[in-house]
């Protein structure tokens, strides 16, 4: 009987602890959801502030995703993203420029339509894809910097990649994703210069 | 007559056919002046390789092989050398971009070191392209000082 109403009482506190955990989780969660929904809430608002849809900032949303793409070891989204900055920078010839937009758009558009082009058409080779992103990447920097109304952008260095030989390549965020050498080595690389 | 039998002679027949069908050849046999050895100082025995490891699909004047003669071969011929040309061209180097040269002196390192280019498929029967350790450290060095000293100028 004494046995009994030992293991009554330690199911019911068992009981009432994790009902209590539970609860405390629950509100965890749901402020944490809360918070996450009003941080994306301000972040769309300020983009879309700072941010218009202009056609360098089409460019530069395509590479970012390209990035990403790399940064994640993801060929087959590598690819897709490189098909849509191939058309990007189609659509960034054929709108207004500046003169010295224009000048440095003609310098870099041969080059960058055709590495682009090329890791469109790789989504099985991605270290393939990461050659030509080495390249496409200076053409980027090039390119952004004759540009206003162009977001944040961080250029970061990784010093490993290409037998050391190291490359470059601009990122949205400080912190470090390195698409060169993805998962095996992701946060290889540091800031370099800040664009805007 | 059997039809396995009727649709061999067929097979013969459209074979045959084909022959006849060639299309035009790349052998331009000009030398231009946007020729690649116009634009760099290259060293004889590097131009050498080019020539016999990648002009045959990379230039416009391709040495044909026999097999060239051969229908179905030579559409299979035709469209490589039209891709290798569309991606490089050493007869019209100096019609691309400073930059597009740049990446292009670049993309010929990668493609050696990496053993992705001459094609395997194309070595395969022309020996003479198939490029030595040596060989490639001779290209690869040429590349590499070309790339330096443009890169000084910019």
């Amino acid at each position: 009987m004494k046995n009994s109403i030992n293991s009554i009482v330690s199911v019911a506190i068992a009981a009432i602890a994790l009902t209590a955990c539970n609860g405390g989780n629950n509100n965890a969660e749901e402020s944490n959801a809360a918070s996450t929904a009003v941080t994306q809430t301000e972040q769309q608002a300020n983009s879309a502030e700072t941010v218009a849809a202009t056609p360098i900032n089409g460019v530069v949303d395509d590479y970012l995703q390209l990035k990403n793409a790399l940064a994640a070891d993801n060929g087959q989204e590598a690819a897709s993203a490189g098909n849509e900055l191939m058309d990007a920078l189609k659509e960034l010839g054929a709108s207004s420029l500046t003169p010295e937009q224009k000048q440095v758009y003609d310098e870099v558009q041969e080059d960058a339509i055709e590495h682009a082009e090329h890791i469109g058409m790789n989504a099985d080779n991605i270290e393939h894809q990461r050659e030509h992103f080495d390249i496409i990447s200076q053409d980027m920097y090039d390119l952004v910097k004759a540009f206003d109304g162009v977001q944040k952008l961080y250029v970061d260095y990784c010093p490993m990649y290409n037998d050391n030989k190291g490359a470059t390549w601009l990122s949205a965020t400080e912190e470090i994703s390195n698409p060169y050498l993805g998962s095996a080595m992701p946060t290889c690389g540091e800031v370099k210069e800040e664009i805007n | 007559m059997s039809s396995s039998k009727k649709i061999l002679l067929a097979l013969l027949l459209v074979f045959i056919a084909v022959q006849f069908i060639q299309p035009a050849r790349n052998q331009s046999g000009q030398a231009l002046a946007t020729d690649i050895t116009k634009v760099y100082t290259i060293p004889e025995n590097v131009q050498v390789l080019f020539k016999m490891a990648c002009y045959d699909c990379h230039s416009n004047n391709t040495n044909y092989p026999w097999y060239a003669n051969l229908q179905p071969g030579r559409w299979w011929l035709e469209r490589h050398i039209k891709a290798g040309k569309e991606e490089l061209n050493f007869n019209e180097f100096g019609t691309y971009s400073a930059r597009r040269q740049m990446s292009k002196l670049r993309s010929i390192e990668n493609s050696i070191e990496d053993g992705t280019m001459p094609l395997t498929s194309y070595t395969l029967i022309h020996k003479d392209a198939r490029l030595t350790n040596e060989e490639k450290a001779t290209i690869i060095a040429w590349l590499n000082e070309t790339q330096d000293s443009l890169t000084l100028q910019n």
